[in-house]
């Protein structure tokens, strides 16, 4: 512990510089659009800079497990992707079921077992595309069962290690306190019971699982977003640049795009572009305003409509996107970046929760889930969505790998991977190191560029999460509130555990699993140690109550990633997210307690 | 597609030769710069040999002009085939430039 004869309350001066570092992460995280892994690194730096923790322990969590564990684990993901295997399963496990009932049973009982050996982000994220095709072909709307597939991969993932992000980081927080590493299995049983209650639960409070109209339906004909008109001969708008001739940016809309007589392609506009005699100018927004111009600038009607979402151009492609939670888009409108110039594309409308926003696209500040009717090039599909990871998703984003004998190589490397891990015939980290070492040996994932699989905005995240546990341990946080708790809850272990979980799950449920069990861990940790218990249980409730937080599309990585294609509201997941959390902290507490004793 | 440069009874003369697509834009774009420096001369724009003028064509000898314009030099065009003087005509240029 630092010694500091500075107090307050109770606390050092840098016992309240982590305190108010952390806080203002949970704020900055809830709050502002400012990326995660930048609030994280941001609240490291605060840390190193005023000597709460010194450089080797700021620095020591990007070597730590879980990141490790992580990066390996991107390449062993990669390598079933590209190899096919996780295409297999997608389009064999969801079939064709009677009824909604079945279709849920359906989804959720492969989505449970896929997330436990794949982690819950990764089965999501591969199943949405397919899940959005499935509901079409059933007729049912789409976020019926999207929502469906978040829980199960979120209760899947409780039962592994590698299921859920935090699992990890309590594991390898675990292990950084007493030298001893968890099994992978270790969360199966308490982890197994959630889920199938969880399960349960959906099937059978379905009526709550809202019914949201699907983001691209709202944007079924383009003819109703673009009109063109024509610039006859004599109009004086010839020769001025479009912004001069008061025709870029209109009432009800806005210049996307120039047709020249010559079939020529301006595109986006910029506003010091010229006019030429015969260009079609193509404007997006509110039609019957941008009419107007017909009279008011001399317009004429272009002869015949070029687009239609069904009929269009070679030239030209039309792309449905949804704004990504962390986007840099977010609050901000087309006006106001560079977005349309740099990626060679134009926003033609703007959906919200499955209805079109009304008003002049370029203008509309945009939100996160937002579904956008992007007008893209023909070409470079696979560029521009490596360009804007991050920002925006493309509904159409499709990769179909051949099925071949490396599906099955890379299959059994992943079970392998799992026998060895879970019978302890080598750590976690050197078992997936080594998986995805011979992914790669064997051709199963490609090795130029096999970096650029690597998420490593969330490994800069799980690297800097481990700096908060130990500044909480070594300014004495730790010990101070474990005291407080256990003052104020007595010295019943039951309930100080109860207090706790609740405590963690609710700010999970504002900021995310990761960073609740970062701050979490060092507290319950000392509590069990303080009433002589067995930590063991205490942790494995920690990483369970994080990772139940369903109330809230911000806790749930998983659910943030169904938020725009389900076209979600924020406050759906709290229908039945609530009920759930209760119930399954509950259950958690009672079944944990029941495995392992405190004593 | 060709361009030459000349000074002639202290005008500037562009020579223009071939066909100015879009794929010959960006070269002509830059062969012209020395048209920009215009102050004192007039501008004569010859498409004797010009065969075909595109929409980015046009844009060069719109950029010309607006260059030009505020330096009190006038830019002249010379020497148009019919095709040339069809696309001038529907684009609304003839009404822009001066023709000699």
């Amino acid at each position: 512990m630092i010694d500091c004869e500075l107090t307050f309350l109770g606390f050092s001066i840098y016992a309240w510089i982590t305190i108010l570092t952390v806080l203002s992460i949970f704020f900055v995280m809830a709050r502002t659009r400012i990326p995660a892994e930048v609030a994280f690194l941001g609240a490291l730096t605060i840390l190193l800079v005023t000597g709460v923790v010194t450089e080797e322990e700021g620095m020591a969590g990007f070597g730590s497990e879980p990141v490790v564990v992580h990066a390996a684990f991107f390449v062993i993901i990669a390598g079933l992707m590209q190899t096919g295997v996780l295409y297999w399963l997608t389009k064999n496990v969801l079939g064709a079921p009677k009824n909604y009932k079945n279709a849920l049973l359906r989804l959720m009982l492969p989505t449970c077992v896929m997330a436990a050996l794949l982690n819950s982000v990764n089965v999501v994220a591969l199943f949405i595309d397919a899940v959005k095709i499935w509901s079409r072909k059933l007729n049912i709307a789409p976020s019926k069962l999207l929502l469906p597939l978040s829980y199960a991969a979120t209760l899947g993932g409780m039962c592994t290690l590698l299921g859920n992000s935090s699992n990890l980081v309590v594991a390898g927080l675990y292990l950084h306190k007493t030298g001893q590493s968890l099994n992978v299995f270790e969360p199966l049983l308490p982890g197994l019971v959630l889920t199938i209650v969880g399960v349960m639960m959906v099937m059978l409070l379905q009526r709550y699982i809202p019914q949201r109209e699907s983001a691209e339906q709202s944007f079924e004909t383009t003819s109703d977003y673009t009109v063109e008109l024509l610039v006859p001969t004599d109009n004086p708008a010839v020769g001025n640049s479009v912004e001069e001739a008061g025709l870029y940016n209109v009432k009800g809309g806005s210049l996307v795009e120039i047709v020249r007589f010559d079939r020529e392609i301006i595109m986006p506009v910029p506003k010091d572009e010229w006019i030429i005699g015969g260009d079609r100018l193509i404007y997006a927004g509110q039609i019957n305003e941008i009419l107007e111009l017909k009279r008011t600038h001399g317009l004429a009607a272009a002869d015949h409509h070029v687009w239609s979402i069904n009929d269009i151009d070679t030239k030209r492609r039309m792309r449905t996107a949804y704004v990504t939670f962390g986007s840099d888009l977010i609050g901000r409108s087309m006006t106001q970046c560079d977005f349309e110039q740099k990626n060679n594309v134009a926003l033609i409308a703007v959906a919200r929760q499955g209805r079109r926003v009304e008003g002049q696209p370029r203008e509309i500040h945009l939100q996160a889930g937002d579904t956008l009717l992007l007008e893209c090039p023909p070409k470079n599909d696979e560029q521009l969505e490596r360009n804007n990871r991050g920002s925006i998703t493309f509904f159409d984003s499709h990769f179909v790998p051949q099925l071949g004998p490396k599906t099955v190589t890379s299959a059994v490397i992943l079970v392998l991977m799992f026998i060895v891990s879970s019978f302890h015939m080598l750590p976690l980290m050197a078992t997936t190191m080594l998986a995805a070492g011979i992914m790669m040996l064997l051709g199963c994932c490609r090795m130029t560029g096999v970096t650029k699989y690597i998420e490593w905005e969330l490994l800069l995240i799980l690297g800097s999460t481990v700096v908060f546990s130990v500044a909480i341990t070594k300014t004495g946080i730790a010990d101070i509130i474990a005291l407080q708790v256990l003052q104020i809850c007595g010295n019943n272990p039951y309930i100080i555990m109860a207090v706790m979980c609740l405590l963690a799950s609710l700010v999970s449920e504002f900021v995310s699993d990761v960073g609740a069990s970062a701050v979490f861990f060092p507290i319950m940790y000392q509590q069990a140690e303080l009433l002589g218990c067995n930590p063991m249980p205490f942790v494995m409730l920690l990483m369970l109550s994080v990772t139940i937080s369903f109330a809230s599309p911000i806790g749930s990585s998983t659910h943030m990633l169904i938020y725009g294609p389900g076209s979600f509201r924020f406050t759906d997941f709290a229908r039945l997210g609530i009920l759930m959390h209760i119930v399954l902290l509950a259950i958690a507490l009672l079944i944990v307690n029941l495995l392992y004793p405190l004593y | 597609m060709n361009t030459t440069f000349k000074e002639e009874n202290k005008d500037f003369v562009m020579y223009f030769e071939g066909r100015l697509d879009t794929a010959a834009a960006p070269k002509v774009e830059q062969d012209v710069a020395p048209l920009n420096d215009c102050t004192g001369h007039d501008i004569i724009l010859d498409c004797t040999k010009l065969e075909y003028i595109s929409s980015s064509g046009l844009r060069i000898f719109l950029a010309i002009l607006k260059n030009a314009k505020p330096k009190g030099s006038h830019v002249y065009i010379r020497g148009m085939n019919d095709d040339l003087r069809q696309v001038f005509a529907m684009t609304g240029f003839t009404n822009l430039f001066e023709f000699k």
